[in-house]
């Protein structure tokens, strides 16, 4: 079936307006929320990478020290804006291309607050010394019950829409919208039982951990981002998505291999769970190239209408990134490379690219679509703002932060692993040797941290233009004639 | 893949099989691990690992909280993976059976700083406690940084404390001033001291002895010295 990704070919029984209005204050909310968090997330970044230019800074504030930075910054970029930023996309693909009316949006938005509540909690937690300690799920016991019940809300209102779809085909953004809800409330308990309150045995926590976070980052993250590129693509570049089996391809063997992964060679861990999760690695390059390929056939003869919408740009670098930062993993997973890579700036460069370059890029894509559209449904297009260029500028400050921080610490990494494979090079001389490289990704954070100050503005800013700045008669190119009607 | 019910039971499925394989199976082939009799040729084979001193549980728990994890590894990768073991950082490879009374089980996921998992064998608390206060001291190229704030730094009373952190002169305190570890900094020391995985197991024995030599090989462990769980 030459499926065409276009709900708005279905017949709306739900009018258009009352449909983008409805859920618009959970999903504002958790919109915002994700926002905000960006700030701290990369201002801790920050002050974490600095300490590599000065090493006794700030050494006499215990809030302060390196090690709580890191898993602060990683917590507030995490679960402060990447799980709300995914539930709040995948809210909204859910109404709309279900032409459903979100479920029970009160409860939805009673669980955004609790969630925020939760993470901000946690994050006071860490900085006191009450993390975890397991990297990706630093927050604190007490808390993760009301994280998880908080979850559960949201998504069980995200479950109740989809199931009062329309009826008709299912699009390949809902398969991976269902995968991400469906998988962050199974891996989150899991940890939670494993790790925080019935503790497994000795070194299957850590093995829990390294399952958690890879499915955290690869299936959860990877699913909720790309199911707005999925989404987003065939419909702002007008082209039908090229082919729906290659999507359910992709999809599947994702499923299945990407959540087979993260067990660093060398663990002291049964090797078969090495072995597995080796191969698991590996395979995900053959979803990677399918899902790269469908976009591309997607988009190849897309007319210069492209650079119309500014969400485009974002989803088309958050899918380059997401390829790169898989093919690296897969890179990373091979013996040969693992033995010189592992426990090296190779994997945090790979993680950031991940969550910065492809997870949060996409999700920045995917707001700036559905907030002014949530914000006043009878908008079209925030043409004032895109003109006023403040998007281009988050755009490329994001981009910046990103690039520059991937490659100074791919490079330290590649650098600190092959130099330290030869034992004659002491340990501390090499990790000297990468201080430059290091340090120069001091400007990652910085970069990132000016462009998540520009979104927020851009944020007010589309919500201000509730009623105002809209032209609502002149249809843009990328809107359907239906939809403006 | 355009009914709902059978889109969830396929990501049941892949999602059962992920849990199975690597929550469930390592579960039941090492949820129940207990101390194993050692692998030696020269000596008595005891049981290994033992139970941790208080100090150093406590310690476990300050390594917890400072984050030390960020920046140090616990894990010794075998000597077929990288340097570690040429690097010193451990006699043999790390194995399942020596975090079986660690908690939190931290084995870290980058190294900014060396391995920890035998510190215990590289440092006493001594050297420990001069590392935190500040890293130079030991090692003037070293990238970690100071944590001030597991010492007090106050007044000498009528004499010098016994316990006062020395120190080369440029990293003292100030003239008349001592610097006295707290409680979180000796534990710190003793969790540090205790990391060795010192003893040779079944599935960690002895590295094989040099060719040419006459050395009895020790990859075959001898009879009553298999890894057996202590009744």
């Amino acid at each position: 079936m030459n499926a065409i990704d276009a709900p708005e070919q279905r017949a709306a029984q739900v009018s258009s307006a009352e449909l983008k209005a409805s859920g618009s204050v959970p999903i504002l909310l958790l919109f915002a929320s994700a926002a905000v968090w960006l700030l701290p997330a990369w201002l801790l970044a920050l002050v974490c990478s600095l300490k590599f230019h000065i090493p006794g800074l700030l050494a006499a504030e215990p809030m302060l020290s390196y090690g709580r930075l890191r898993a602060a910054s990683d917590t507030a970029l995490l679960y402060g804006f990447g799980v709300p930023a995914a539930l709040a996309t995948c809210l909204w693909l859910l109404c709309r291309q279900g032409r459903a009316r979100l479920a029970a949006p009160a409860v939805a938005a009673v669980g955004a607050v609790f969630w925020n509540f939760a993470v901000a909690g946690g994050l006071w937690g860490i900085l006191r010394g009450a993390g975890t300690g397991y990297e990706a799920f630093e927050i604190p016991r007490a808390l993760a019950p009301i994280l998880l019940l908080s979850y559960i809300l949201i998504g069980l209102c995200g479950i109740i829409t989809f199931h009062h779809r329309q009826a008709g085909p299912l699009y390949p953004a809902q398969w991976f919208v269902l995968g991400a809800i469906f998988w962050f409330a199974w891996i989150f308990s899991t940890a939670a039982m494993l790790l925080l309150w019935e503790p497994a045995r000795g070194v299957l926590q850590a093995s829990v951990n390294w399952w958690y976070e890879n499915n955290l980052g690869t299936v959860f993250l990877g699913f909720a981002g790309l199911a707005p590129i999925f989404y987003f693509i065939p419909k702002l570049t007008g082209r039908p998505l090229h082919s729906r089996y290659l999507a359910a391809f992709a999809f599947w063997l994702l499923a299945l291999f990407g959540s087979s992964g993260g067990m660093p060679d060398g663990a002291p861990l049964p090797s078969w769970m090495i072995g597995v999760s080796v191969a698991g690695t590996v395979l995900t390059l053959i979803p990677i190239l399918a899902v790269g390929l469908n976009l591309y056939l997607t988009a190849r003869d897309t007319p210069s209408t492209v650079d119309a919408s500014p969400s485009l740009g974002f989803f088309w670098a958050g899918l380059i990134f997401w390829i790169i930062a898989g093919a690296q993993q897969v890179a990373g997973a091979l013996p040969g490379v693992g033995s010189l890579t592992n426990f090296t700036w190779f994997g945090v460069a790979q993680r950031d690219l991940f969550r910065c370059g492809f997870f949060a890029m996409t999700m920045f894509g995917a707001a700036y679509y559905i907030v002014p559209r949530l914000a006043d449904p009878r908008c079209n297009w925030p043409e004032g703002l895109w003109r006023a260029g403040l998007i281009k500028l988050h755009f490329w400050l994001t981009l910046a932060g990103t690039l520059i921080g991937y490659v100074s610490l791919l490079a330290a990494g590649v650098w600190q692993g092959v130099a330290l494979d030869n034992a004659a090079n002491p340990f501390g001389s090499v990790m000297r040797s990468t201080l430059m490289a290091i340090r120069m990704s001091t400007l990652a954070p910085l970069l990132l941290f000016i462009g998540a100050a520009v979104f927020l503005v851009n944020f007010a800013l589309l919500l201000k233009s509730r009623g105002c700045g809209c032209r609502r008669e002149k249809s843009s190119t990328c809107e359907s004639p239906k939809e403006a009607a | 893949m355009n009914s709902g019910p059978m889109l969830f039971l396929g990501l049941f499925a892949s999602m059962a099989v992920s849990w199975a394989t690597f929550i469930l199976a390592p579960q039941l082939q090492l949820g129940n691990l207990a101390p194993a009799k050692t692998v030696s040729v020269s000596s008595v084979p005891v049981d290994y690992p033992n139970n941790l001193p208080g100090m150093a549980r406590l310690g476990a728990e300050v390594y917890r909280a400072s984050g030390c994890a960020y920046c140090h590894t616990m894990q010794v990768r075998p000597a077929t993976l990288g340097s570690d073991l040429a690097r010193g950082w451990g006699i043999r490879r790390s194995v399942a059976q020596d975090y079986i009374f660690d908690q939190p089980v931290l084995l870290g996921t980058q190294r900014i700083g060396p391995d920890l998992a035998n510190a215990g064998m590289r440092m006493d608390a001594t050297a420990m406690l001069t590392r935190l206060w500040d890293p130079r001291i030991l090692q003037d190229d070293s990238v970690m940084p100071s944590y001030r704030y597991l010492f007090d730094v106050r007044r000498i009373g009528r004499a010098p404390s016994s316990n006062a952190l020395v120190t080369p002169r440029q990293f003292a305190a100030p003239e008349g001033w001592e610097i006295i570890p707290r409680t979180p900094a000796l534990a710190l020391a003793a969790w540090m001291s205790n990391s060795r995985q010192d003893k040779y197991l079944f599935e960690a024995p002895p590295p094989a002895p040099a060719a040419g030599t006459n050395a009895p090989g020790t990859n075959a462990a001898p009879a009553g010295a298999i890894h057996a769980p202590a009744k």
